[in-house]
């Protein structure tokens, strides 16, 4: 039973109009800038100007107002419709192929860790343990910690000497492979807690019955995870795997402060090659046609997340 | 809760997942710990102390780092500014997301369908930030806005607005209708019966958004470093452009790490009830 009054629409309207107004229009912009090749230069002007005495007055020497020459510093923005010829050099950019490269490999690497080790630590703790509220709290600390912080602290822990990692021998840092394992186990310490709750959460809601009903089945507890749960759950891991995908897609604040995508470019990922582009070295144009590229990712799977949510948002 | 019916050994078991749960619990506060290690440390004892670092055992735990880094006014104000924008971008957030929240889940819209709406809202959420970075910089500077808290705050209620949406929106389908209906009957208008009934018994669910949402605005720093650069700057901000002039000292670097850290966690325990269900876009309830 739902109201149909006029009303509604003021009572969405503000939103709306805030989400056009701050997402949509942005959106746009961007888009448009895409099509543009702009520059941002500080052009240097020599003028000559009349010299002026303390009351505001031009002084007059040999009948002439007398003149300076003066040195002016302008910001001046052009831009140039060049067509397609930023998407043009997006495909064929090695700076960007190698940040894809490095955003893929870190999606490898930590996201099904993530899941993994998540759904482990559910089976785990889905039963009554001492202090299980106490470890549910401990779980929510990693998700809320300020990442960029996060990087900082996880810098001086990877510190390669007299860091409490350091006996290991590993060049945490230093070696292009390794520093971008490292970004991983960051992430993965961060949202494996976020996999482990959503899967505990699911784990939960399995009814009682199921477990009595496998168990007078003769099910060994083999059978009842890979026949039981595991079917069970798939919807949830789908749904964790689809927003672990599209959250690890945005990887910035992580390399920035524990790497700042280094060695070289090697912990360099996508989201801050664009940010660098756009905001370093003003290449705006073609920062935003990068963001294009990443946005028609992401399309697809918020469009394959929302496709199997559809139903419950009636 | 679902528990698998009790079996022999199930006491070695629960020992067994005990024991596990404090390793675990081990592995997750360890790097919030160590930052805390280090705090406490001359910058002499860095490097050298041995094992994992345990005050009075490992090395002579002192306070002077914390005394030289939360008094300066660098720190100060970017505590102050953090704070700002999050309090405002949350109460924005909340004021334009709660009456939208309420739409959707009480009434019938029919050209685009309740689903569609709520889908189009969540949407944000998924949405690369680095996706509208440049247009909102050009923008900023155009109307002058760039370093104020203005901008972070406008910014901030963007991205969190879908957060409030499937909160609130599923809070509201909780409630009992006949209350709001008795109202209708009594000759509230809709607007009345949100104000006066909904809203008041949705309260401590918004309390609960409003102090996620807080952390989410914490924490957040690409479009902090985008859009600040002296006055604005938030506490992230602030720790990157510490680490930029004088390097990583490593013993003020776990005082600000803490005091970026330690606010938004606090606040998420505080709200734990939500989470699960406003990070999967209520895919999941928690």
């Amino acid at each position: 039973m739902r109201w149909t009054g006029r009303i509604r629409f003021l009572f969405l309207a503000p939103a709306v109009a805030w989400v056009l107004a701050f997402t949509i229009f942005p959106l746009g912009y961007s888009l448009y800038l895409a099509f543009f090749k702009v520059e941002q230069k500080v052009e240097i002007k020599r003028v000559q100007q009349p010299v002026l005495d303390e009351r505001g007055q031009p002084v007059i020497e040999d009948g002439q107002p007398k003149m300076r020459n003066v040195v002016l510093r302008e910001n001046v923005t052009t831009s140039t419709f060049i067509g397609l010829d930023n998407f043009r050099r997006l495909v064929s950019d090695p700076q960007v192929a190698d940040a894809v490269r490095v955003t893929l490999v870190f999606l490898l690497l930590a996201v099904p860790a993530e899941l993994v080790l998540g759904f482990l630590l559910a089976l785990l703790f889905n039963r009554q343990i001492m202090g299980r509220s106490v470890l549910r709290a401990i779980m929510i600390l990693p998700i809320f910690a300020t990442p960029l912080a996060v990087g900082y602290v996880f810098f001086t822990i990877f510190y390669e000497v007299g860091g409490p990692l350091a006996w290991t021998g590993i060049p945490w840092l230093s070696h292009p492979g390794w520093a971008l394992v490292s970004v991983a186990i960051v992430d993965i310490w961060q949202w494996t807690p976020f996999c482990f709750l959503v899967i505990l959460a699911a784990l939960q809601g399995v009814p009682d019955d199921l477990y009595e009903a496998a168990q007078i089945d003769g099910a060994s507890n083999w059978d009842m995870l890979t026949k039981v749960l595991v079917p069970l759950l798939t919807p949830t891991f789908v749904i964790v795997l689809l927003i672990r995908l599209a959250e690890a897609l945005k990887l910035f604040d992580i390399p920035f402060a524990m790497t700042g995508g280094g060695p070289g470019t090697a912990t360099q990922p996508y989201s801050m090659l664009a940010f660098r582009t756009g905001l370093r070295f003003f290449d705006l144009g073609y920062a935003s046609a990068m963001a294009y590229g990443l946005l028609a990712v992401v399309m697809v799977v918020i469009m394959l997340f929302f496709r199997r949510m559809r139903e419950s948002y009636g | 809760m679902a528990e698998p019916s009790p079996r022999r050994g199930a006491s070695l078991a629960d020992g067994l997942a005990f024991l596990a749960a404090v390793l675990v619990a081990f592995v997750f506060l360890f790097p919030i710990y160590w930052a805390f290690s280090q705090s406490l440390r001359n910058p002499l004892d860095t490097f050298t102390v041995a094992g994992f670092g345990i005050p009075w055992v490992n090395f002579t735990p002192t306070l002077a780092n914390w005394i030289d880094q939360v008094g300066t006014p660098e720190t100060l104000r970017s505590l102050a500014n953090s704070t700002i924008v999050a309090i405002g971008a949350a109460a924005l957030a909340l004021a334009l997301g709660t009456p939208a929240a309420y739409a959707v889940a009480r009434f019938r819209f029919e050209r685009w369908k309740n689903r569609d709406i709520t889908i189009w809202f969540l949407s944000q959420r998924v949405l690369p930030p680095v996706a509208t970075v440049v247009p909102f910089y050009l923008v900023m500077r155009s109307l002058g806005l760039l370093d104020t808290h203005l901008a972070l705050i406008l910014v901030n209620a963007t991205f969190v607005l879908p957060f409030v949406v499937v909160i609130l929106r599923q809070t509201f389908l909780d409630l009992p209708l006949e209350l709001e209906e008795a109202a209708l009957v009594d000759g509230a208008s809709h607007w009345g019966a949100f104000w006066r009934i909904a809203l008041p018994l949705a309260a401590p669910t918004l309390a609960a958004t409003g102090l996620i949402v807080f952390a989410f605005t914490w924490n957040e720093f690409l479009f902090a470093v985008a859009l600040s650069s002296r006055n604005a700057i938030t506490v992230p901000v602030h720790i990157a452009g510490a680490v930029d002039t004088r390097g990583v000292q490593f013993w003020f670097m776990g005082v600000r790490a803490m005091t970026a850290i330690v606010p938004p966690v606090l606040i998420a325990l505080l709200a734990q009830r939500y989470i699960v269900r406003g990070l999967t876009l209520g895919a999941v309830k928690g």
